[in-house]
């Protein structure tokens, strides 16, 4: 049975549609990277090479967006795994009213990220925002917060933070329940402090699932649009433009499609290099600890 | 007996039954159903929806309307034209994309071009905004162009009106001039009040760069040169970093300064809110400021809406003779910022006839009076019958305001320096690059003369890049100008 050749009959047919499905558009979009193809003014596809990727290898948009999107997504990422993992800390140490905590913590992440965006407009609002009112009335002035380029960063690193921290905080949890007690009793026989228990055991235990959480949020981060698109639309400037929306400017509002489908693959490609320096820095960590 | 006679009124009912039927279906469309694209509504596509409701029971025919999102909307009607298939019977699309389609659209029936109905469409509309290359190719359905609104009770409030005579040595009226009306802008702002001279829309995508046309309109269209203001007609070269437009856009960002704090990140949405919520003593944008600031429900200065054509200037940047030209009296120059929703049908439509009585019916004076006076259809008035009916607009605003705002579309779609809005291929990336320029320059991080450099020289790139000549071709039509 093992060798009978039936087998490919059955297998053959679903491996086929299932590669046409995930190869297909990503061959075609490669295939109109190369090309020069517009839809406005409607211009027929035209053969171009490597021109696209070098017109936006040489566009200073394409760095400043890829800078401002790097700088979103490392350090929102950053302060969300710091968070992340001190809440998870303690709603793993069962602290009074944890399941309450543990559910609220969840709620901004299984909301919409364009209403988190809309919430978070309001919010910012120098006029009628709370958060302006609050400062008003400690007697400080009210904050360009969307509309000066650092603040607005700021705010978007800060929406980020405030969603997707509940994300980090599931994860971290379900990997320190799988924590085997004996460690913690042989150190505490040791009389090993807490934070020695956390440096010496927690943090390298926990550090293969910190590593894909990090590695996930990444890539999720990289790929910010809506918050943006909200709060600042990419302004002052292009200067919290991300690539996405870089991405949705060129393709959905110009419809360069040769171009935008160029970008994609370069989104990709950076996105691939980080991951895989991302990797090669955790590898002798992750192996260490293995 | 009784049969036959039974058998004889049977017949006679349903011959009479037949008749109603057919009376009630004038023209007769039973069994045809039209297909007509329109961006996701409720604006446009109510207007679409309840007008094809109307005209179903009229003529017994049916339209669907489908509805896209409006980043799809461009691509799906030009992919169903270029390709020759017979996909929508009626598209209704923003004027930009006339370029493109034009090619490929029916054009008018001429039963349909003359007659009372016809002559009521603003002369701007009908003798330019519908036409291309001499051809009648579609309708317009939603009439679009920037007005001037303020707060009446403000004005004329006579302490208000001491106190600004003396600061600035003339009478608080409605301004004639952008320099007016940045003068009653400063004196309007008053943050501890919260209250602000004006509000406009400032933010990247929020449909500023139109607010912005409408300053540099009053500085660089010059009367007798039509077609100059965004590119010298003859060469198709960038004029949008002279000094005319310069000028209007350091004014723009004048204005910013006296809006509300966060009005770097309005849209004209909150714009509305903020004239609305009586948060500025004035505005400029589109018809729907005033219908929602006269309402009741959402305005807190409702019965004190006034409403006048834009403000203008006594002297206009002549590209030609490169200085400013010197006008006895105010020129206004009412921007037709997008120019307003156009419906068509293209050449591939097996349902022409229908499809034209439609779009007569949808634009008919009844129906499309209707629609303007109905809030979220998106349709402001085009047809002069729209702003005459004073009976048309007593629901929504009082005897006053309802004079002010149809006097303010009259006289701007009257105005004899009138701009249309440039309709050119590739129009989302030449103001793409305004947009961002624009943000830019309010942000402070450039000058007014450093922003508009950047965007001459990409709008000259992308001419270039589109093919100069067809840009040109292209911009002189949707300029009403003859093929050089």
């Amino acid at each position: 049975m093992r060798n009978d050749p039936i087998k490919y009959f059955f297998i053959w047919p679903a491996l086929l549609i299932v590669l046409g499905i995930s190869i297909f558009p990503l061959i075609y979009s490669l295939t109109t990277s190369f090309m020069s193809y517009r839809l406005v003014p409607p211009s027929p596809p035209r053969f171009v090479g490597l021109d696209n990727y070098a017109s936006l290898l040489t566009n200073p948009r394409f760095w400043q967006v890829t800078w401002t999107t790097s700088l979103i997504a490392f350090v929102s990422v950053a302060i969300q795994y710091v968070i992340g993992f001190a809440v998870a800390l303690a709603l793993h140490a069962k602290v009074p009213g944890e399941r309450l905590f543990r559910v609220t913590f969840l709620l901004p992440m299984l909301i919409a990220p364009v209403a988190v965006a809309l919430i978070a407009r309001q919010i910012f609002n120098p006029t009628v925002g709370p958060l302006n009112e609050l400062m008003t009335f400690f007697g400080f002035p009210n904050l360009p917060f969307l509309t000066q380029t650092y603040w607005a960063i700021g705010a978007l690193i800060t929406v980020e933070v405030w969603q997707w921290t509940p994300f980090i905080i599931l994860m971290l949890l379900a990997g320190l329940a799988t924590l085997p007690d004996d460690v913690y009793e042989a150190a505490a026989l040791e009389n090993a402090s807490k934070w020695q228990q956390f440096w010496g055991i927690t943090f390298p235990m926990m550090l293969p699932i910190s590593a894909a959480v990090v590695f996930i949020r990444l890539i999720e981060s990289y790929k910010i649009i809506d918050t943006v698109f909200v709060l600042t639309g990419g302004g002052p400037g292009i200067s919290t433009e991300t690539l996405t929306l870089f991405a949705y400017q060129e393709g959905f509002k110009k419809f360069n499609l040769g171009y935008t489908s160029a970008l994609s693959f370069l989104f990709l490609i950076t996105i691939t290099v980080i991951g895989v320096v991302y990797l090669a820095i955790l590898k002798p960590h992750l192996a260490k600890h293995r | 007996m009784r049969k036959m006679l039974l058998g004889a009124s049977a017949v006679a009912a349903l011959t009479l039954a037949a008749g109603g039927a057919q009376a009630a279906c004038e023209p007769d469309y039973s069994g045809v159903t039209l297909t007509a694209a329109s961006q996701t509504g409720p604006y446009i596509a109510s207007a679409l929806q309840s007008a094809g409701e109307e005209w179903a029971k009229k003529t017994c025919g049916k339209v669907n309307v489908v509805e896209f999102p409006w980043s799809e909307l461009y691509p799906k009607i030009v992919t169903s034209l270029s390709s020759g298939e017979e996909t929508f019977d009626v598209i209704t699309f923003a004027p930009a994309w006339s370029p493109d389609f034009t090619d490929f659209l029916a054009e008018t029936p001429e039963a349909m071009r003359q007659g009372a109905a016809w002559e009521d469409i603003a002369p701007i509309y009908r003798e330019q905004l519908m036409v291309w290359n001499g051809k009648t190719l579609s309708q317009t359905i939603d009439g679009d162009v920037h007005t001037y609104t303020y707060r009446i009770d403000l004005f004329e409030d006579p302490k208000e009106q001491e106190a600004f005579k003396a600061k600035y040595g003339y009478d608080l009226a409605v301004p004639k001039t952008w320099q007016q009306y940045l003068d009653i802008a400063e004196f309007f702002t008053r943050p501890d009040q919260g209250l602000w001279g004006t509000a406009e829309a400032y933010r990247r995508g929020g449909q500023q760069f139109w607010f912005f046309f409408s300053h540099a309109a009053a500085y660089t269209n010059v009367p007798g040169q039509p077609g100059a203001m965004f590119f010298d007609p003859d060469t198709m070269d960038a004029n949008i970093n002279n000094p005319g437009w310069v000028r209007g856009l350091e004014e723009y960002v004048k204005s910013s300064k006296f809006a509300p704090p966060n009005a770097l990140n309005f849209s004209f949405g909150e714009v509305n809110a903020a004239v609305a919520g009586g948060q500025v003593a004035q505005s400029i944008g589109w018809g729907d400021t005033g219908v929602i600031a006269a309402d009741k429900a959402q305005s807190k200065i409702a019965g004190n809406v006034g409403s006048d054509i834009l403000p203008g200037s006594t002297e206009i940047y002549d590209y030609k003779t490169k200085d400013w030209k010197k006008f006895d009296e105010v020129v206004h120059s009412p921007f037709m910022a997008f120019g307003g929703w156009q419906a068509a049908v293209p050449a591939t439509s097996q349902q022409q006839e229908a499809a034209w009585n439609f779009i007569e019916f949808l634009s008919s004076p009844e129906v499309s009076g209707k629609a303007a006076v109905t809030g979220g259809t998106g349709v402001n008035p085009y047809r002069i019958s729209h702003t005459t009916n004073m009976d048309l607009w007593k629901s929504l605003f009082t005897e006053r305001e309802a004079k002010e705002y149809l006097a303010g579309q009259a006289n701007s779609l009257a105005a004899p320096n009138v701009v249309l809005d440039m309709r050119l291929p590739g129009y989302f990336s030449y103001t793409e690059v305004v947009e961002i320029e624009l943000s830019k320059a309010l942000a402070g991080e450039v000058t007014a003369q450093q922003a508009l450099d950047t965007v001459a020289a990409e709008w000259n790139r992308l001419t270039d890049e589109f093919g100069r000549e067809n840009q040109l071709a292209a911009y002189r039509a949707a300029m009403g100008l003859p093929p050089k």
